[in-house]
C-alpha cells in the first residue's frame, strides 16, 4: 500500500523531532531553552529572521528571550491577545507567521517567523513541523519547570534541616559560653543566618536608669540606628537582673531582595532569645552559687583562725576571778580577747576587734596576736607597746583595716592596771561602792593612722570587790528585727546591777540578755566579752 | 541589606581562585557570582577561599549552587578551602559536596 508522502517525510523527521526535544530538555535556564528553540526554528525552515518573546502574565510586557533581534513597537500587533495558541500565516508582510504559545505557567511565547531563505511560503509540512516544534517547546518547559520546582523542594527541604540542626547546635554552643557579650554575639549571628536575616540588633538596657548599657550587631560594622531604619523587622524581648535584652532582626533576604519575615522566623528568634536567657540565668547562678561557695569557705577558714588565736583556758590569777566568751557571728568578725601570764602576778589583759569580717580579719588578728607575744617579752611600757602595734598593723594591713584595741597590764598583787585605749569601747570598772569608771585613755585605733603620736595611758588600782568588764561592739550594737540596738546605756546598767555575780556567772547572764533582745534577729557581730573580779 | 562583603581574585591558568572575606548573604553571594561569570571562558576550576567567612546564609547558598551548576554543565569543578566546621557542616547539610569538593589548599588545586 503506497504511503502518504507527507506521513512519510514526517516519520524521517520524527528522529530529529526527538533530538530537538533532549536538546530543549539538557537546559538549565529559560534562556538557553529559547536560544535552542530559536536555532532549532531557524533550521527546520531556514528562516533568517525570527524573534521570540516572552510574557510572565497576560497584563506583562512582551520581552525578548533567546537572542538579540530588532523589535519594533509594532511587531507587537502581530501576537495575538487570545489565551489560547493561534498561529497565523501571512502573505507579502514583515512576517510570514506568527504565534502566542500560552505555557503552564500562565507565562506566554510569543514567536514571530520572517522570511523564508528561498522565498517560498510556509508549507503543509511546515505548518505541521512548527505545531510539532512547538508542542516539544511546551514539554521540554514544563520539564524544565517540574526540575526547578523539585530543585526548590530539595532546597527547602535542606533549609529546614539546616535550620533544625542550627537550632540544636546553637543552643548547645549557647550553653557553653560564660561570657554574656561572646554568648549574644554568637545568638544573633546564628539566628541571622538561620532566619536569612541581612542584620540584628541586640540592645541591653539597664532598666532602672534607663541607660543603654550595650549595643551588638551582626554583621558587627553595621550602625545600630541603620538596623532600625529598615521596614522589614521582627523582635523578641526579656528582661533579667534589671536588665531588658531587646533582639531584632532585620531584612530577610531573598535573591529578589528583601521581604517579610515568616512565623517560623518569629519562633526560631523566640526559641533562641529564650536560650541566651537561659544561659545569662545560668550564668548568674552559677557565679552566685560560687560565691556563696567561696564566702562559706573563707568564714570557715576564718573562724578556724580566730578559734586558734582565743584562749581556751584563761590563767588562774591569785585573788581574782576572771571570765571570758567569743561567740562568733555568721560572717566571723576579727573580735578577740586574752589574758596572758608575764609572770611575777603580772597579767596583760586584751580585748581587739578588727574593722571588717572574714579572713582579711582573721588574719590581721592573728598578725596582732603574734606580735602582742613578741613585743610582751620586753617588759616596755604599754604606752611604748601601743605605738609599735600601731606601726606594725599600719604597715601590715590595708587603708580600710584598722583594729581597736583594749590592754590592761594587771599587777595582781597590789591590784595596779596599767591601761591604753586605741580606738576601743571604754573599758568599765564598777567599784564596791557602786561608782562606775570609764577607761578611755589612749589614741586611735591600731593601724588607722602613723603620724608618731604618742599613745596616753592611765592608772588604776583595782580594790578588793571591784569589777573591769571589757567588751567588743558586738553587745551595745547587737540588733533585733527593728534594727533597734541593745545600746551602751542597757548594757551599762545591766553590768551595775549584776556585778555582784561571779564573773561565769555575770556572762552567761549578760549573753542571755542580749540573746533576748536579738530574739530571732540574726546574730550581725561577734559578741566578745571579758569580766574580772577582784575578790 | 548588609554590605560587610569584600572579595579578590586571582587566575592561574584555568583556575579562578576567589578569597572572600564577610557574610555570604544575598550581597556576598551575588557579588561571587558575578565575579565567576567575568571569567567562566577562561576557566575549568573555581576554588573559593572561606578563611575570612564565618558565617553562610541559604541565599548565599543558593548563589554557589547556581554556580556549582554552571561549572558542571562546563566539566568544571568548584573547590572549598579554609572551611570553618560550621559552614562546612551546612554544606554537607544542603548538598553542595555532592557536586562540588573541599580541598586542603589552593596549591593543591593549582598545581
Amino acid at each position: 500500500m503506497k504511503q502518504n508522502p507527507l506521513v512519510e517525510k514526517l516519520s524521517l523527521q520524527a528522529e530529529s523531532f526527538q533530538e530537538a526535544f533532549e536538546t530543549l530538555i539538557k537546559c538549565n535556564t529559560f534562556g538557553e531553552i529559547t536560544k535552542n528553540f530559536y536555532h532549532l526554528l531557524r533550521g527546520n525552515f531556514l528562516v533568517t529572521n525570527i524573534l521570540l518573546l516572552h510574557k510572565a502574565s497576560v497584563d506583562a510586557e512582551w520581552k525578548l528571550t533567546g537572542t538579540k533581534g530588532d523589535l519594533k513597537k509594532s511587531d507587537l500587533n502581530y501576537l495575538s491577545h487570545k489565551n489560547q495558541l493561534i498561529i497565523k500565516y501571512y502573505k507579502k508582510r514583515k512576517f510570514d507567521a506568527s504565534l502566542v504559545l500560552p505555557l503552564s505557567d500562565s507565562s506566554y511565547l510569543g514567536v514571530l517567523i520572517g522570511h523564508k531563505l528561498d522565498g517560498s511560503d510556509f508549507s503543509v509540512f511546515d505548518k505541521i513541523s512548527l505545531q510539532i516544534l512547538l508542542q516539544v517547546f511546551a514539554s521540554a518547559y514544563n520539564s524544565f519547570l517540574n526540575q526547578q520546582k523539585e530543585k526548590k523542594l530539595i532546597f527547602d527541604l535542606n533549609e529546614k534541616v539546616l535550620q533544625l540542626n542550627n537550632l540544636i547546635d546553637t543552643a548547645i554552643e549557647l550553653s557553653r559560653f560564660d561570657k554574656q557579650n561572646v554568648l549574644i554575639e554568637l545568638a544573633i549571628e546564628r539566628i541571622a543566618v538561620i532566619t536569612n536575616a541581612s542584620s540584628a540588633l541586640v540592645t541591653i538596657k539597664n532598666l532602672d536608669n534607663g541607660r543603654v548599657e550595650d549595643q551588638i550587631t551582626f554583621p558587627s560594622l553595621i550602625p545600630s540606628e541603620n538596623i532600625l531604619k529598615n521596614k522589614f523587622m521582627i523582635e523578641s524581648y526579656f528582661e533579667f537582673n534589671s536588665m531588658s535584652y531587646r533582639f531584632v532582626l532585620s531584612e530577610k533576604e531573598t535573591r529578589k531582595g528583601t521581604t517579610s519575615f515568616s512565623h517560623l522566623d518569629e519562633l526560631l528568634l523566640h526559641a533562641i532569645t529564650r536560650q541566651v536567657q537561659a544561659s545569662i540565668e545560668n550564668e548568674f547562678l552559677l557565679k552566685q552559687s560560687l560565691e556563696k561557695e567561696r564566702i562559706q569557705k573563707e568564714m570557715s577558714l576564718a573562724a578556724a583562725i580566730q578559734q586558734t588565736i582565743i584562749p581556751k583556758e584563761l590563767p588562774k590569777i591569785e585573788g581574782y576571778e576572771l571570765a571570758g566568751i567569743n561567740i562568733p557571728s555568721r560572717e566571723v568578725g576579727g573580735d578577740y580577747y586574752d589574758c596572758i601570764d608575764l609572770g611575777k602576778g603580772v597579767f596583760a589583759i586584751i580585748m581587739a576587734d578588727v574593722a571588717g569580717k572574714g579572713i582579711s580579719a582573721a588574719l590581721l588578728v592573728s598578725t596582732l596576736n603574734a606580735a602582742l607575744y613578741s613585743y610582751l617579752e620586753f617588759n616596755i611600757p604599754v604606752t611604748e607597746l601601743a605605738d609599735k602595734l600601731n606601726r606594725l598593723i599600719y604597715k601590715s594591713s590595708p587603708p580600710d583595716k584598722y583594729i581597736t584595741f583594749f590592754i590592761a597590764i594587771l599587777n595582781s598583787k597590789t591590784g595596779e592596771l596599767k591601761i591604753v585605749n586605741a580606738g576601743h569601747n571604754p573599758g568599765l570598772i564598777s567599784r564596791h561602792d557602786g561608782t562606775l569608771i570609764k577607761m578611755e585613755a589612749g589614741g586611735t585605733g591600731l593601724g588607722m593612722l602613723d603620724l608618731g603620736i604618742p599613745y596616753t595611758g592611765e592608772n588604776f588600782i583595782l580594790n578588793k570587790g571591784d569589777k573591769l568588764f571589757l567588751y567588743t561592739d558586738g553587745i551595745p550594737e547587737a540588733m533585733n528585727k527593728n534594727e533597734e540596738e541593745y545600746s551602751d546605756k542597757r548594757m551599762i546598767d545591766f553590768f551595775m546591777k549584776n556585778a555582784n555575780l561571779a564573773p561565769t556567772k555575770y556572762i552567761k547572764s549578760i549573753v542571755a540578755d542580749v540573746k533576748a533582745h536579738v530574739g530571732d534577729a540574726d546574730q550581725s557581730d561577734d559578741i566578745t566579752s571579758l569580766i574580772l573580779k577582784r575578790i | 541589606m548588609s554590605t560587610d562583603f569584600n572579595i579578590t581574585s586571582e587566575i592561574h591558568n584555568d583556575v579562578l581562585v576567589m578569597k572572600t572575606d564577610g557574610y555570604v548573604n544575598n550581597t556576598g553571594g551575588e557579588q561571587i557570582v558575578l565575579e565567576f561569570s567575568k571569567h567562566i571562558n577562561n576557566i575549568s576550576k573555581v576554588v573559593v577561599d572561606l578563611e575570612k567567612s564565618k558565617v553562610v546564609n541559604s541565599i548565599g547558598i543558593s548563589y554557589l549552587l547556581e554556580m556549582i551548576e554552571t561549572l558542571n554543565q562546563n566539566n568544571g569543578k568548584l573547590y572549598f578551602v579554609n572551611l570553618d566546621p560550621t559552614i562546612e557542616k551546612t554544606f554537607k547539610i544542603m548538598g553542595l559536596f555532592q557536586f562540588a569538593e573541599k580541598a586542603d589548599s589552593i596549591d593543591s588545586i593549582i598545581k
